[in-house]
């Protein structure tokens, strides 16, 4: 019985939707508000994350003529679903998920869903920006996936498990494995960037050439779907990158739990919104020649100190 | 290395900009300043300078100005405050300076009336 | 490949003013364009013959947005030579400052919606904040931010007391070193380099041959500017440099714009300094003889020409305005062949299209 409830509370609670909808809504703020103020500009006032979804929530939900109207309709619903279940595995402060070995390779897979969908709701929705949008976010999928996904393989080998919940439980007691593999960090948060389609890598959704690329023709509720899984993704991705390479909630002190895993989270969240403001949006094209000639090769040499010289 | 430099060129301005005040003039929350120069609301310095000439009707380039007469005392000047474009040639071209421009704000209305007023009123009753 | 048609405008976020570009493209790559422009044609040349010279001032100020005083500046010139007027010096300086003020203020307009199409949202705000030193300027000046209503067929009707000069070249050397860190972005911010250098290159043959004016010309080698080569107002007394480049691609029309404007800071101290005393304007009488005349400026996208002829009575018998933006619009499909559909805000952000000046 009290399985059932703590998994319930587990699910819907914490660390499950109404905790990653804060966040999703928290992160959010704190960001617009920090780019906002390195623009010289105010910033919105706490709650219009939360009224924006509201209110798209109330809006018409309308799809022009050609757009499959079923894959409009599921397509952000699987998105919020891949992101919360890949939250599942993410220990949040205190809190241990429920992991298995291996479950760091689960994570990244789940969290390719969301990608994936926004391909085909570029290609189903039915207009010109969108299928331009959705070609594009595939281009830069392949990008910046490569690199990322080695980037986050070097702490595994590092640890000797492919477990987030271990890669995390065993820096309590070593240096944290940003420090260890500075290039590999470095990696993981550009294809984190390229991932949540963060400028400079906004290439999909450029508004000034394309609308808002795959998601111009969603309205309303099915956009509000779309645009929570987006921010609950970088909630999910940020908590993703504190775990396997900041040392999730160990500092070294004595301190709480979550308040350290807090600090940590919003100090990436801060790199991110810095890195947006500094940049133009680069082109398609220069995504990929950085992504292969650079990035992927960095990523292997990353992963080759680690194997040479890290293990044993 | 040019990457460098040229993160050193924004880092800074970054800087002085979180240091420095907002830009954004909260108005209508916060008070709008406006130089005295401001071409605002157009309106009548004293309505005995008022000859009734007709000069600023004449060259109104947005024939916002009418002037009704009925004969040489008794007339009727109305502004139409939605076709004004402020641009201030009334208040060039009247040669009693009887017209301005001050610099308040003129604020938008739902109700197309009280987007005219009567500047001069010399009605027949009025003066007996 | 499959090809799909793209449609820019007539409403697009790229555009700041309505017009129409039917794109088709192979993938990424462009292969045709067509351009359609009218949408905000409102008739003017015909309502200028229906006000008098004095009302066509202010109508004339509303052809643009962007580039009013140089509208009116024209205008009145014109109007000022078929009455056979001599406008006072102190009336000349004034005007010549307005229009530097002006073309400052529209190249930093333009420098943040270049950085706006390249995704560069933070050029884009600061460009505009301190756009809103010399707004604020014109507004203490003249009263107005846009419309500035500065110029009377004669002269002008503001004027500048000497502790208001000092504050306005107080805040010029901000401004200065606000456009220094622009400069410095564009020369070594690597991001906004691989986005505009070789995009929507124009060679001086082609800027010859589609008669292109302005910054464009400027920037493809062709070293005109109307300033120097025909002066009016008070610009031959002013010392100043004309800015060329030779890439002509979008980096060097934001090289040429930024150096201009650093150019107008310093033309603007020079006028503030030398700012003779006298009348602010002459008498005009109201109507103007018969004749014609060709008046031409230099607006902050390029030559402006406006043809007036009289014939005898209060109202202008004919007003032809030929704004910059004409030419350039023409130059268009050539700037586009083969290019990414990415770089298209781009070439049309690197033109500095005014439509509302080319419609009328």
């Amino acid at each position: 019985m009290i399985d059932w409830l703590s998994a319930l509370f587990s699910l819907l609670i914490f660390p499950g939707f109404a905790f990653l909808f804060l966040c999703a809504l928290t992160f959010q703020w704190i960001d617009r508000l920090v780019v906002a103020r390195l623009q010289g500009r105010v910033g919105p006032p706490w709650y219009q994350p939360l009224a924006d979804f509201i209110k798209l929530l109330a809006k018409e939900d309308v799809l022009p003529i050609g757009a499959h109207e079923l894959a409009c309709a599921a397509l952000p619903m699987v998105s919020l679903a891949a992101v919360l279940t890949a939250a599942l595995y993410i220990p949040v402060g205190t809190h241990s998920a429920p992991s298995f070995e291996g479950d760091l390779i689960v994570v990244l897979f789940l969290l390719s869903i969301p990608s994936l969908a926004y391909f085909l709701a570029g290609w189903l929705s039915g207009s010109v920006f969108s299928v331009i949008g959705g070609n594009r976010s595939l281009l830069q999928y392949f990008s910046y996936e490569v690199p990322f996904l080695m980037a986050l393989s070097g702490p595994a080998i590092l640890s000797g498990s492919w477990s987030i919940a271990q890669i995390t439980a065993q820096q309590s007691h070593a240096p944290w494995i940003a420090l260890v593999q500075p290039l590999g960090f470095f990696l993981a948060l550009t294809g984190l960037i390229g991932k949540l389609k963060r400028s400079p890598f906004d290439i999909p959704k450029a508004k000034s050439e394309i609308g808002a690329g795959p998601l111009t023709e969603f309205s309303g509720r099915k956009l509000a779907l779309w645009q929570l899984s987006l921010h609950i993704k970088t909630a999910v991705g940020i908590f993703l990158l504190v775990n396997v390479f900041l040392g999730g909630a160990s500092i070294g002190l004595p301190a709480p739990a979550v308040l350290v895993f807090g600090i940590k989270a919003l100090l990436v969240l801060l790199v991110l919104s810095l890195v947006d403001v500094l940049y133009a949006r680069l082109r398609i094209d220069q995504l990929v020649n950085l992504g292969w000639r650079v990035l992927a090769p960095l990523a292997l040499v990353q992963v080759l100190v680690v194997i040479l010289i890290g293990v044993g | 290395m040019p990457l460098l430099r040229s993160l050193a060129h924004l880092l800074t301005e970054l800087r002085r900009t979180l240091l420095a005040e907002r830009v954004t003039v909260q108005f209508p929350f916060a008070p709008a300043e406006l130089p005295a120069e401001f071409r605002g609301r157009v309106i009548l310095t004293d309505e005995a300078l008022c000859k009734g000439c007709g000069l600023c009707v004449r060259d109104c380039p947005a024939l916002a100005l009418e002037l009704e007469r009925q004969d040489r005392e008794h007339f009727r000047l109305i502004h139409y405050r939605d076709r004004c474009a402020y641009c201030g040639q009334c208040a060039d071209s009247c040669p009693s300076h009887a017209i301005v421009l001050s610099n308040e704000l003129v604020s938008p209305s739902q109700e197309r009336d009280t987007l005219t007023q009567v500047l001069v009123e010399h009605a027949p009753d009025s003066t007996g | 490949m499959s090809r799909i048609t793209i449609p820019i405008g007539p409403q697009h976020p790229a555009l700041k003013e309505p017009l129409s570009l039917k794109l088709v493209a192979e993938g990424e790559r462009i292969v045709e364009s067509a351009l359609r422009i009218g949408y905000a044609h409102r008739g003017l040349e015909r309502i200028f013959q229906n006000r008098n010279y004095v009302q066509n001032v202010h109508v004339v100020e509303r052809v643009c947005g962007i580039c009013s005083h140089v509208h009116t500046t024209a205008y009145c010139q014109g109007v000022e030579a078929l009455l056979g007027l001599e406008v006072p010096p102190r009336a000349l300086y004034l005007r010549t400052l307005l229009c530097e003020l002006e073309r400052i203020h529209s190249h930093l307009l333009w420098l943040g919606v270049l950085a706006e199409h390249i995704g560069f949202t933070t050029i884009f705000m600061y460009a505009w904040r301190d756009r809103e030193i010399v707004l604020d300027i014109m507004e203490e000046l003249s009263g107005g931010r846009v419309a500035h209503a500065v110029n009377v067929i004669g002269g002008v009707r503001i004027d500048i007391d000497p502790e208001y000069a000092h504050s306005i070249l107080a805040r010029f050397d901000d401004l200065e070193r606000q456009i220094e860190v622009f400069l410095g972005v564009i020369l070594h911010e690597r991001t906004f380099q691989v986005r505009t250098h070789g995009i929507g290159r124009l060679t001086a043959e082609q800027v010859r041959r589609y008669c292109v004016v302005g910054p464009v010309a400027r920037a493809s080698g062709i070293d005109v500017d109307m300033r120097r080569d025909a002066p009016y107002a008070a610009y031959d007394q002013l010392d100043f440099r004309v800015i060329v480049a030779h890439e002509g691609d979008v980096w060097a029309r934001t090289m040429v714009r930024t150096m201009e404007s650093v150019e107008s800071l310093q033309m603007c101290r020079q006028l503030l300094h030398a700012m003779p005393e006298g009348p602010l304007a002459v008498r005009a009488p109201r109507r103007v003889p018969p004749g014609e005349v060709v008046s031409r400026c230099e607006a902050p996208r390029g030559e402006l020409v406006y043809y007036i002829r009289s014939d005898g009575s209060d109202r202008p018998a004919r007003v032809k305005v030929r704004t910059p933006t004409l030419p350039a619009l023409a130059a268009l499909s050539e700037q586009l062949q083969d290019i990414n559909i990415a770089d298209v805000p781009t070439v049309l952000a690197g033109v500095d299209l005014c439509i509302a000046c080319a419609d009328r």
